[in-house]
């Protein structure tokens, strides 16, 4: 039974991860045209990094069968240049005429969201799978 | 003692819960993979059930009802295509896998429920 439990928890462990991917995408959205942020500098989109955590490092240990879980690793800001647009009647614009703008792509941002809620469903599945298979179990306990 | 391993089957049962913990480790270590199918450089793992088994059965004669569940090994998969951040979950496949291992188990439960059905009917003697 602690062998389901272990993978229950590594499938819930990839649910919060895969919430946390879809959150980070919808903040990034959210300011796709923020142009000034705490720092005074146009907003700079965020990146999860995720690693796989052995939910029970005992087990694993010994090479035995065990579910590994995930966690984020890191939050990391996205050093890549900014957008230029030309727009001189904006408040921020440059002595050019030029505003920068986060470097969001929303097109990229909509692929992570998509790819992050797949995985969040196939999780959600596999749990479902083990919940049934640990009352199928407890069954035979049954007279 | 005899008779009561013949009513009770104890090789029959033990193989019946030898195949339950492998169709769960199985699930176990799907679950792991399907919960990294977004990390960078992640292995899927896969309890081989043959090699699992023979393990199992080659150790002695008598260890057959005795043999637990510290002999189910997870290993990486070889030779899997990797993605490119090196990862080499296929989603669908580890999804197929967990669907195969609940079969798995729900049909060695309901043999195992049938024995011992057996032996209840055998200890009320036959009501």
């Amino acid at each position: 039974m602690s062998t389901l439990n272990n993978a229950i928890s590594a499938s819930a462990s990839a649910l919060s991860a895969e919430r946390t991917r879809i959150e980070v995408a919808v903040s990034n959205m959210a300011n796709a045209e923020s142009t000034r942020s705490a720092n005074g500098e146009p907003y700079r989109r965020r990146d999860v990094v995720l690693t796989s955590d052995p939910a029970n490092s005992f087990d694993a240990a010994f090479g035995h069968a065990s579910a590994t879980g995930v966690k984020v690793a890191s939050v990391v800001v996205d050093q890549s240049d900014f957008q230029r647009r030309y727009e001189p009647s904006h408040p921020d614009a440059d002595a050019d005429g030029f505003v920068a703008l986060p470097n969001v792509d929303q097109s990229e941002e909509m692929v992570d969201m998509i790819g992050a809620a797949r995985a969040y469903q196939a999780n959600l599945a596999a749990i479902s799978m083990i919940r049934d298979l640990v009352a199928k179990a407890l069954e035979l306990g049954r007279s | 003692m005899a008779g009561i391993n013949g009513i009770s089957d104890g090789d029959v049962i033990s193989a019946l819960r030898r195949q339950m913990t492998i169709a769960a480790a199985r699930q176990a270590a799907s679950a792991g993979n399907l919960a990294n199918v977004d990390t960078p450089g992640y292995k899927a793992v896969d309890v081989s059930f043959a090699d699992t088994l023979d393990a199992q059965v080659a150790t002695h004669p008598a260890h057959l009802g005795g043999a637990t569940q510290t002999g189910v090994h997870a290993e990486e998969i070889q030779g899997a295509d990797a993605r490119r951040d090196g990862n080499t979950v296929v989603l669908d496949q580890e999804l197929l896998k967990m669907s195969r291992a609940a079969g798995d188990f729900s049909a060695a439960q309901t043999a195992l429920a049938a024995k011992f059905r057996l032996v209840r009917y055998a200890i009320n003697e036959g009501r």
